[in-house]
Formats: structure tokens, sequence, C-alpha cells
């Protein structure tokens, strides 16, 4: 009886294996022999990379999805150099919002190498941000209508369904990402990485985190976020576009957002780091600054 | 669970009790693989907005279509699709170019 019960299971999880492996797809090999096998977003060095690029940098709102979005939108070769024109025009209109977020990062990484940030030089920062946030949209209408008569319908609902995932990702990194939170991939994770935290710093850092930044979350309202890409998608997706009607505007909220969530997470983790940790941190906060200042 | 209740008797040796215990496990994670497929559901998981947001996609019949999961997806205005089948062009694109992935990192050549 025993014997039978045995081999009855053994049939079975053999068939089970058997019909599993009928969905397998034969992968051939790419050029060069590298894997095309898709990375988890978790362990993938671009995704870890977006994430912290979007940590970092708020300060075009839906404007700069959009320009992030032509990095990898793959048009054909003919259209190429065209769409970087337009690239670079966005960048261009970005400008004024660029600098001054690249203002709030060396004041803020004053503040850190010192030991101390100045919150009265870094609010200033803040609202420099947020007034040239809000005026994007209106400096970017002629450069989004060319990129709309350029691009085919393929390409117009790749681009929209890349500005709707840099939206993801911005959202979840600088608001649903819990403050403190340790998971892999998370904030605090990188900052270990980074500064090579003992596991006394961390438990203090996620504890001040969690404080800090605990009532920042009912300051910020993803609609609004929600609403302008929805507007920018439906509108752009379409065979005629005009700029002008895309009424919503979420870029200063966002940018709000996101600088003032920096700043609380680099103020709070500050006294709690030594010398030379702050020294490290500080360097790499002026390298995001910097990387702006070549765009 | 009843099945391994009535094999794991105590007066079985641990020998058998071993046996049984990785056949009930072989048995269970067989059955998760392979019951939807016999059922007829087909569960595929699409290119996350990570993903997306850093992959150029390959345009291919209206769609720009990512390979991610051992598999071709595309979105349409009913959501997101899957070929079953790799279609012939996208095979062969596969297999004569690398992945294009945008990095962002700070030692990266990239706009910001």
């Amino acid at each position: 009886m025993r014997l039978l019960s045995m081999t009855g299971l053994a049939l079975v999880a053999g068939f089970g294996l058997s019909a599993a492996g009928t969905e397998a797809v034969q992968a051939p090999s790419p050029a060069g022999g590298a894997s095309t096998s898709s990375a988890t977003p978790a362990d993938d060095q671009a995704a870890s990379e977006l994430k912290e690029h979007h940590r970092h940098h708020h300060h075009g709102g839906v404007t700069k999805f959009i320009a992030m979005s032509l990095d990898t939108l793959g048009t054909d070769d003919a259209k190429r150099p065209q769409i970087e024109k337009l690239q670079s025009d966005l960048h261009a209109e970005m400008t004024p919002a660029r600098e001054a977020e690249q203002s709030l990062q060396l004041a803020l990484a004053d503040g850190i190498a010192a030991g101390t940030v100045d919150t009265v030089k870094v609010d200033a920062a803040i609202a420099k941000l947020i007034t040239a946030a809000d005026s994007e949209q209106a400096a970017s209408l002629d450069t989004l209508n060319k990129l709309h008569a350029i691009l085919s319908p393929s390409e117009r609902a790749a681009l929209v369904d890349k500005v709707q995932a840099h939206w993801e990702v911005w959202r979840q990194v600088n608001h649903e990402e819990k403050p403190g939170g340790r998971e892999p991939g998370g904030r605090l994770a990188e900052l270990t990485q980074e500064v090579s935290l003992t596991p006394d710093q961390v438990n203090k850092i996620s504890a001040a985190l969690h404080t800090a930044l605990a009532g920042l979350s009912a300051k910020f309202d993803p609609q609004k976020g929600e609403t302008h890409v929805h507007a920018f998608s439906t509108a752009f997706a379409g065979d005629s576009f005009d700029a002008k009607t895309v009424t919503s505007n979420a870029n200063a909220h966002l940018a709000s957002r996101g600088a003032t969530r920096m700043v609380l997470f680099y103020e709070t983790v500050t006294p709690l780091l030594t010398p030379g940790q702050r020294t490290k941190l500080a360097a790499e906060l002026r390298e995001h600054a910097s990387h702006q200042a070549a765009a | 669970m009843r099945v391994t209740k009535l094999l794991l008797r105590k007066s079985e040796d641990p020998m058998n009790r071993s046996l049984v215990r990785m056949l009930t496990g072989a048995v269970v994670v067989s059955c998760l693989g392979a019951a939807p497929v016999r059922a007829g559901i087909n569960i595929q998981i699409f290119p996350p907005a990570l993903f997306r947001a850093t992959t150029t996609p390959v345009y291919y019949e209206g769609h720009a279509a990512y390979w991610y999961g051992s598999r071709w997806h595309y979105r349409d205005a009913r959501g997101w699709q899957t070929y079953n089948q790799e279609p012939r062009y996208l095979h062969d694109y596969r297999a004569q170019h690398e992945p294009q992935r945008h990095y962002y990192g700070r030692d990266s050549e990239h706009r910001h």
C-alpha cells in the first residue's frame, strides 16, 4: 500500500513537471554572447540607478519624465538627430529649475560636510526650485508639439508608456517607500552601502527617518501627478496634439515633494554619521549636482 | 495534506518518511506549475516600470515590444499582451542585438 502511494506520488510529480515544461520558450544567443534573459528589477543595476536618479532629481516633474523617456524610445536612425535636438531643447527649457536644484544640492552637500545643514539656505533654494519648476510646462509647449509631429503612433504610445513608468518609479521612491525602511534597494540600504553604515547606525537612522518623515505623506497628493500624467498621455497618444490643451501642471508639486523629502533625509542622517562618512556622502551629492550642470 | 498525514505514520522508518516528504514536495511544486497550464490559464509577468523606463523596445506590428521574463510583451488598447509564440522577426532581432538598457548612474554617460 505504501509502495503504491509513493509510486502514485512520483507519477503525479513527473507528469506535473513535464506539463509545466511545455511552456518553455527557446531563446537564441544574442550577438556577443551575452545573456538576453531579463533581470528582475530588484537586482538590476539599471533599475537601481534609475531609482537613485529619481531620488535626487526633481526639477522637471512630468516634463523631465518626457525628456528621460526619449533616452530609451528607440526611434529609427533617420529620426534620431531630430529627436536628440528636441530632447536637448527640453533640457534647455528646464535649465532654471535644474540650476535651482543644483544650488540646493550644493548647499546640502556643504551642510553634510560641516555636520549641520543650513536650513534657511536650503529652504530658500527649495522655494526657488518650486517657482522654476512651475514655469517649465509653458516653456516646453513648442518642443512637445514638434515631438508629437515627428513621432509615429507606435512611438508616441511607447513614449506615453515610458512617461507613466517614470512617474510610477518616481512615486515609489519619493512617496510610497517607507521612511527608514530597510528593504533591499531602499534608500537606507543604498546609504548603508555608500558610506558603510554600522548596524547600530542603521538602527538609529531608521528610527530617526521614521520620525522625521512621518508627517510628509499627508503633504503630498499623488493624484495631482496622476492627473498631469494622464492628461499628457491621453492628449499625446492622439493623432493631433496641442500641448496647450494639457492644462494640468503638477511639476511644482513634484519638485516640492521630491526636494523636501531629499532635504529631510540628509538633514536627519547627517548628525548620525562620522566625519569620514559625511565627507563621502557630501562628495556623492556634489556629483549628483555636477551631472546636472552637464545637461 | 491528508495524503501526507496518512503516509507519515509513526511506524514508518525514517528513510521512508524522508522519501515521502520529498515526493510530496515534488507533487506540490509540480502541480503549482502545471495546474494553470492544464486549466488553460496563462500566468504572465509583464515588464515592470523600472524595466520599461530603462529599456529600449523593439517596434513590431505597430507596437513597442519588450523582451522580459523570456517572452515578448507589448501594450495595446486592451492592456499588456504577450506573444506565446515568438515572432520570427523578434526572434532574429534578439539573436543579432544586445538588449539596450539605459544607465542613470553617476558614472554613466547620460543627461540628467
